[in-house]
């Protein structure tokens, strides 16, 4: 199954250095000149970064530290771009999706499925947004508690790969017990970057309140002893409309 | 960088952003650092269509970043705007790093160089000679591109399964109303686009075709039983559903 397949050897260049040359000077003053013409509105819409962890949902111990770039579009959707690092030379790793419960809740099963919450994460310390007062930061935990997630990674840059193989995996949220568990030392790694420590933030996240309910959709795993994997299939390409479906 | 929140999204559900939440966007967006995002330096509009059905073609903004001279990643929204939805997104990376992908995978990327030699890939914006000397790189490069929310299918939410998208590789194939979308603000008002002259001006050289003629790819999703999280055996199943389910109990 391509998303578990083992590493392929793709790309040149030696472990963790990305496959390809540096950028040319030629490339940077087109890249310089074409940035000074154009409007770039979506991505000035980004309004936050935050940190966390996730796992994937077809071998949850093979678990990762994401930052998401967020676009907030209104108070029950937002958007995120998600990177491996917040270097300026991070991989873009994947997209996550953000819905309020009142959103969510009107999702069909089906597609509930495919979520995940996020309370136990900001209870626990385990989201946070690097380099921002806790008190400036807290309307934002109060509303993302209550909130579900959908993250597809797209490169698995955890096992090593140079370039973004195979196809999209399915995400899930740390949990307080069982495959959901994040590993201590990815946390600790994580906490002595931005000098911070996860225990004293459970302590000032007391206040934030637990959801009443967590749709027991999301999480898929925890309920039905079961998580999803994405595969390739090969298929034959629809070529030309049927019209005669307007007639 | 200071967003101006969409109030009422006028496609996705939801109430209006409330003024406790954008203070905190104002805040983060003055004290934190955005080092990957702000490498994305160009705006690049094409088209793509699923890979299962060319029928669905989706135009296509991309918000691109160099990881290095030869590799670009890309988000992609589904307009120019602020209120912009973010669709997916597409690696592009050169013919040499095309050449060392295994070949389970090539299927899975598209050509470039039909998309610029057409001028249906082109830079709003830019002027034509900057645009063809970024543009002669891209024509031959290739694109991994990956979309996760079906707005042309009408979809208020990102549903489903993550979809392969590929690109135009000859004439005939793009729905002339979106290539002469003259409603389309994102087209015309920025770039007054010609087709013709576009394409007659671009002149590059043949580069290696991904076969992609009767075969193409889509995701499915399967099971797995846990607690050993073996991987769950696929077999082809005729009861798959629309969102291509293939479950083996």
């Amino acid at each position: 199954m391509s998303s578990t397949s083992e590493r392929n050897g793709a790309g040149a260049g030696k472990n963790g250095i990305p496959a390809g040359k540096p950028v040319s000077t030629g490339q940077q003053i087109l890249d310089k000149g074409a940035q000074m013409l154009q409007s770039f509105k979506p991505i000035n819409q980004m309004s936050q970064h935050a940190c966390t962890f996730a796992l994937y949902s077809q071998d949850m111990s093979r678990q990762i530290e994401t930052h998401h770039f967020i676009t907030r579009l209104n108070q029950d959707f937002l958007q995120a771009a998600v990177y491996d690092s917040d270097d300026s030379d991070a991989r873009l790793i994947g997209i996550e999706y953000i819905v309020s419960d009142a959103t969510f809740e009107k999702l069909p099963p089906d597609e509930q499925k495919l979520w995940h919450s996020h309370a136990y994460e900001i209870k626990s310390g385990l989201w946070i947004h690097p380099r921002m007062p806790e008190m400036i930061v807290t309307p934002e935990l109060k509303n993302l508690a209550k909130t579900y997630g959908k993250f597809w990674c797209t490169w698995q840059t955890d096992r090593g790969d140079k370039l973004p193989l195979g196809p999209p995996s399915l995400m899930m949220s740390p949990q307080a017990e069982g495959e959901g568990v994040v590993n201590h030392e990815l946390v600790t790694k994580r906490d002595e970057k931005y000098k911070m420590s996860k225990e004293d933030l459970v302590k000032s996240r007391i206040e934030i309140p637990e959801p009443e309910w967590i749709n027991p959709m999301a999480d898929y795993w925890r309920q039905h002893k079961k998580c999803f994997g994405v595969d390739v299939e090969s298929t034959k390409m629809k070529i030309e409309t049927d019209y005669s479906i307007y007639s | 960088m200071d967003p101006v929140h969409a109030t009422i999204h006028p496609e996705v559900p939801g109430e209006k952003t409330k003024i406790g939440t954008s203070l905190v966007d104002t805040a983060a967006s003055a004290i934190q650092s955005f080092g990957p995002t702000k490498q994305i330096h160009q705006h690049l509009c094409a088209f793509h269509f699923y890979a299962d059905d060319m029928t669905r073609q989706v135009e296509a903004h991309h918000y691109c970043g160099h990881r290095n001279d030869e590799m670009r990643q890309c988000l992609i929204y589904d307009s120019p705007d602020a209120d912009a939805r973010l669709i997916g997104l597409e690696y592009i990376v050169t013919e040499d790093l095309f050449l060392t992908l295994p070949d389970s995978e090539k299927p899975l990327w598209h050509s470039h160089e039909y998309e610029v030699k057409s001028g249906v890939l082109f830079l709003p914006g830019v002027p034509g000679p900057v645009e063809r000397k970024d543009l002669e790189k891209v024509a031959k490069t290739y694109g991994k591109t990956i979309h996760f929310w079906q707005v042309d299918k009408g979809d208020d939410l990102p549903l489903g399964l993550p979809q392969v998208m590929m690109a135009l590789t000859r004439d005939g194939q793009l729905y002339p109303s979106l290539a002469k979308d003259t409603s389309s603000p994102n087209f015309t008002s920025q770039t007054g686009t010609d087709w013709a002259n576009r394409a007659s001006s671009k002149k590059t050289k043949k580069s290696f075709h991904v076969r992609t003629q009767n075969t193409r790819f889509k995701l499915g999703l399967f099971g797995q039983t846990g607690p050993m999280w073996r991987l769950g055996i696929v077999s082809p199943s005729k009861r798959r559903g629309r969102t291509g389910h293939i479950w083996r109990v």
